[in-house]
């Protein structure tokens, strides 16, 4: 399943994006050659050798909205910009995009190139009047280009990701050796042999792999993120030495994973953290509401994960035929 | 009863980790385990593992990057919202529900969102906190997990993680309209 979901997500994504382009291009949202006329008021002259002048562009908002056939702007528009006038005698127009400016303009600057300005060709501009008139640069393929960066990107932040690990990983995989070594593991084991004789019928009761599993939920409880994907990830390891196909997962790791997917946490801290930070009255009332929520999602994917290891689909994905029993 | 209990909890994850340490290694040094040396030997392996899941998180994130970029979310929610409608999620939430699978830190943004333009206590900002504590980004502990055990077919794991999720939400859905009285 996962090969077409992953295809999936690549297929629709360039599909989307192509047709969004091409929609812009025929309906031109961006306006791309459409003078627009707009208040300046400007507030000094600069240079005196290359004329530039600082000022405002005041746009009123319903004008705007009206310009780009969008309802999203809701205050008028004020954007500081710089009228310039080049050697050649052309007049350009700088618009300075910060987050305050409107969100359509925002994605116009990212679109052009992730500068944090967009520049116009000034068609007219008259000093008394204030008022100017100038035609933005170009904004096109916006989604296209927008697919191909986050492609980039992203390969790039799951390198970060992985290496970021490697220190939490060292530090728990050395301790958990100790504990082996000690024998602790076996201990702790042995406590929880009830529950896991239920959920991982294929593990032995004292194997290594099960006190990781332990752990690692015991670390999720406690949202002790740091420590819970190292003793995962040595659960996991551990799984995979009872593993007679390799490359495929077992019934038991199917299992541990829908545990780890549905992410049971006591206090889900990010979230209690980020609603205090918006001035929440009460953080902490999602406690209750998030168990109940990660307490269904527990219990629906082990069913699930027990009812769809029987399909014959999945059984026959399991079997080991002699061939790869030698190679094994 | 919320406050004592939520003391009680962030009391133990503040003495977990120490008193983790301080058991394992003691009772290794009980035991006359060689602690210096055992440990060295164990932390060899941070390495290796961090650097055999690169590939499968590459392949997993530049795909759900391409998927989100690509506005292809919008399309799926005009798609389903007469669906979640029947069950009462209201449409504001659904790219969160969407999105909480595949990208930890993209449906928290939107999370953020949510609560910042409802505000945290209205029925959105309380939904949209409570969907985001419910369920763990599937995708990524996917790749992570069995990625760093060369795990290539997933067999049931995803179809199973998913349901996982969309009980997730349901659940939330389910407890926070009871919260409100809806």
């Amino acid at each position: 399943m996962l090969n077409y979901v992953w295809i999936s997500l690549l297929l629709i994504g360039i599909f989307t994006a192509v047709g969004r382009d091409i929609n812009d291009e025929v309906t031109n949202t961006y306006r791309n050659g459409v003078p627009l006329t707009s208040h300046f008021e400007s507030h000094r002259k600069l240079a005196a050798v290359h004329p530039a002048i600082e000022g405002d562009i005041v746009i009123p908002a319903a004008l705007f909205n009206q310009f780009y056939n969008i309802s999203s702007a809701k205050a008028d528009v004020r954007q500081p910009a710089t009228m310039t006038t080049l050697s050649s005698g052309k007049q350009r127009l700088e618009i300075k995009i910060s987050d305050a400016s409107p969100v359509f303009w925002q994605e116009m600057a990212k679109a052009a190139g992730g500068k944090e300005k967009l520049e116009a060709d000034i068609n007219s501009f008259n000093d008394g009047k204030q008022e100017i008139t100038f035609t933005l640069e170009k904004v096109r393929y916006v989604k296209i280009k927008a697919v191909t960066k986050a492609a980039l990107d992203f390969a790039d932040t799951a390198v970060t990701i992985s290496l970021g690990l490697i220190g939490v990983m060292a530090l728990w995989l050395g301790i958990m050796k100790v504990g082996e070594a000690a024998g602790l593991l076996e201990q702790l084991t042995k406590l929880m042999t009830p529950i896991t004789r239920q959920l991982f019928p294929d593990v032995p009761p004292n194997h290594p792999a099960v006190a990781a599993m332990i752990m690692n939920i015991a670390a999720n409880m406690f949202g002790l993120n740091n420590a819970a994907t190292p003793m995962g990830l040595k659960a996991m390891e551990e799984l995979n030495k009872l593993n007679p196909k390799a490359g495929t997962a077992t019934n038991a790791m199917c299992t541990f994973l829908v545990v780890n997917t549905a992410g049971l946490t006591l206090i889900p801290a990010t979230a209690i953290a980020i609603r205090a930070g918006l001035g929440s009255a009460d953080p902490g009332m999602i406690i209750g509401t998030s168990i109940f929520g990660a307490g269904c999602a527990t219990f629906g994917g082990l069913v699930a994960v027990k009812l769809l290891q029987r399909l014959p689909k999945y059984k026959k994905e399991m079997e080991v035929t002699e061939t790869e029993e030698k190679n094994g | 009863m919320a406050e004592i209990f939520k003391s009680v909890v962030n009391l133990i994850s503040a003495i977990a980790i120490p008193t983790f340490i301080l058991v394992f290694l003691g009772w290794g040094l009980i035991k006359k385990v060689k602690v210096y040396e055992v440990f060295v030997e164990g932390a060899k392996d941070g390495f290796n593992t961090a650097v055999k899941i690169i590939p499968y998180l590459v392949a997993m994130l530049f795909a759900i990057g391409v998927f989100r970029a690509s506005g292809a979310m919008d399309v799926v929610v005009a798609l389903l919202s007469p669906v979640t409608n029947l069950i009462g999620m209201p449409a504001d939430v659904l790219p969160l529900a969407l999105l909480r699978p595949l990208s930890g830190s993209g449906s928290m943004g939107l999370m953020t969102e949510l609560m910042k333009t409802n505000g945290p206590d209205s029925f959105i900002g309380v939904l949209a906190s409570t969907m985001f504590g419910s369920s763990e980004t599937t995708f990524y502990i996917l790749a992570v997990y069995f990625g760093s055990v060369g795990i290539k077919n997933t067999r049931h794991a995803l179809p199973a993680g998913l349901i996982a999720d969309l009980f997730g939400m349901l659940g939330a859905v389910f407890i926070v309209r009871m919260l409100f009285s809806l």
